[in-house]
């Protein structure tokens, strides 16, 4: 099904998020840590403690750039001034690539600063791919969209979001990064089957994973990244792997912080399951 | 859906996020548990805990004097009133003092505003753009024909405050993990200094005619003027030297970027 060592896909490893609470311990243990996923929007600011320490683990780490305001859904223009400075700090650091979310985030020139879901539409799969189009252009390289956890299903939708993701990706020819734990957190909400959803993406375009943890709230989840990766979203992940082969992985934590060394170790489960499962494949 | 039925739903949901407007209801499936307005209230809660965190975050100090209840109800009102138009939250709590100035109960003294705009300052001097520093070598090695027309850059981080409250003390205070005092309003204003210097972020009163001279500076006059305008401050005599020694401690600050001749 997957070229296991296609030269056509980047491979950077196992990462983790960069986060300001670990920058120190970054720079003084060198943690056996492939990659680090830098939040864009932490790092469009002027100077300071921020760009530098993004510089320093740079010296010794690939880095990523995964933001949360590209708004690729939206129905207002393009910020194009976000995506010059985006494009800018991607040179700076020559970022492996830069990632945001299949969704939008606000109308009306109002930032909600969440990740609203878009109705799947084949008018919205044009509006979007367009738009992805345009900001590939700018930035001069392919984009990576990555599918968002959701609580609503529009009335208005025609497709599964899988179809949605898969088709937008064709249309632009942009790359995904698949949010394992969004898939398991969107199963769950809206009661579809984790694995059609798997089976309905395109291993080629699939340049990277997440993983996460969330909160479940009994009947539905929410997606935290507060708490471990849950068994069930490792076995999707397994899945995954199977079904694509080789992808950068890495494990998101925004609240709820623990030591580095917690997920560099949490990230070695990770790095176990890609091991044992790719091994599988190649011999296969 | 046309690209106007995509307009429209985002509008529609934007307005129950933040108004809670009811319309929105009607777009999503309502059949499977949680409710639809449960499944909506999700979104509309998680963005006001998202910018209530990002405020909890910028304005430490602030949060302590006024306390949880408080600054949760200062939060929700923001939140309402200054919606953020940024591209990065970053930048959603810039209108606070000025919000906070304006609206009532919080503005009966300037204290709670004054806190803002110090927080704010903070957050503004940390990662300001990376200036260079000005070596006082450079200042000496100038022509002393030179000083008259010079100009000087001060570094992007520099901030000047004028504060009716302690409020400078109280932040150090509830930095250091004191108990604080009590907010006390200084006998007139008092002129407040904050800026960066490599990665750290200081604060420090000045006397009013050093802080004459920084706002000035700030307008680009060059040296020549700024003595001329010192003039009204001291004995002309001691205008020289007084000019000399801030442009000492400004340089060993490291408040000044750059000289231009
Ligand atoms: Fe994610």
């Amino acid at each position: 099904m997957h070229e296991p060592h296609s030269e056509q896909r980047p491979y950077l490893g196992y990462g983790l998020g960069l986060r300001p609470n670990h920058y120190l311990d970054i720079l003084a243990q060198r943690p056996a840590v492939d990659w680090f996923e830098a939040l864009t929007e932490n790092y469009l600011v002027p100077g300071g403690k921020p760009l530098y320490f993004l510089e320093r683990v740079r010296e010794h780490y690939p880095v990523v750039l995964h933001g949360v305001s590209l708004s690729i859904g939206a129905s207002e223009p393009l910020n194009l001034d976000y995506l010059h400075k985006v494009k800018s700090l991607a040179n700076r650091i020559d970022a492996a690539w830069i990632s945001d979310h299949l969704c939008w985030t606000g109308a009306h020139g109002i930032n909600l600063h969440d990740l609203m879901p878009l109705p799947y539409t084949e008018e919205a799969i044009q509006h979007v791919a367009m738009r992805v189009m345009q900001a590939q252009d700018i930035l001069g390289r392919q984009l990576l969209l990555e599918n968002v956890s959701s609580y609503v299903t529009y009335r208005a939708s025609q497709l599964s979001e899988w179809e949605f993701l898969s088709a937008v990706a064709e249309a632009a020819d942009c790359l995904i990064l698949l949010d394992i734990n969004n898939i398991h957190v969107s199963a769950f909400n809206h009661g579809f089957d984790p694995q059609e959803y798997l089976n309905g993406i395109d291993p080629s375009r699939v340049r990277q994973f997440h993983l996460a943890g969330h909160q479940n709230h009994g009947d539905y989840i929410i997606d935290t990244h507060d708490e471990p990766v849950i068994d069930a979203v490792w076995e999707l992940y397994a899945a995954a792997l199977r079904r694509c082969g080789p992808v950068s992985t890495m494990i998101e934590r925004d609240d709820n912080i623990p030591p580095l060394s917690d997920l560099v170790a949490e990230l070695d489960q990770a790095r176990r399951i890609g091991t044992r499962i790719l091994a599988r494949e190649d011999a296969a | 859906m046309t690209p106007d039925g995509l307009r429209d739903l985002q509008a529609c949901f934007q307005a129950h996020v933040l108004h809670g407007d009811d319309g929105m209801l009607a777009q999503v499936d309502a059949g499977a548990r949680p409710s639809a307005s449960a499944r909506l209230a999700i979104y509309a809660n998680a963005y006001r805990l998202r910018l209530l965190e990002a405020l909890t975050t910028d304005f430490p100090a602030l949060h302590t004097l006024v306390g949880d209840d408080v600054f949760d109800q200062i939060g929700r009102a923001y939140i309402d009133a200054y919606p953020s138009t940024h591209y990065s939250i970053r930048y959603f709590a810039r209108n606070l003092s000025t919000f906070l100035a304006e609206t009532a109960p919080f503005n009966a003294t300037s204290v709670l505003a004054e806190m803002a705009a110090l927080e704010w300052a903070l957050t503004l001097a940390f990662d300001a753009a990376d200036d260079p520093v000005l070596n006082e070598a450079v200042l000496a090695a100038l022509p002393a024909e030179a000083w008259s027309g010079m100009r000087l850059r001060l570094h992007a981080s520099v901030q000047r405050h004028d504060f009716g409250w302690n409020v400078a003390e109280l932040w150090s205070a509830i930095d250091q993990q004191q108990p604080p005092e009590p907010p006390a309003a200084y006998p007139e204003q008092r002129a407040w200094l904050i800026w960066r210097r490599a990665l750290q972020t200081y604060f420090r009163p000045v006397d009013a005619t050093e802080a004459w001279a920084l706002d000035y500076l700030h307008t680009g006059a060059d040296f020549a003027a700024l003595c001329d305008g010192l003039c009204a401050h001291v004995e002309p005599s001691q205008v020289g030297l007084l000019a000399a020694s801030y442009l000492k401690g400004w340089i060993q600050a490291g408040l000044i970027a750059e000289i231009f001749c």
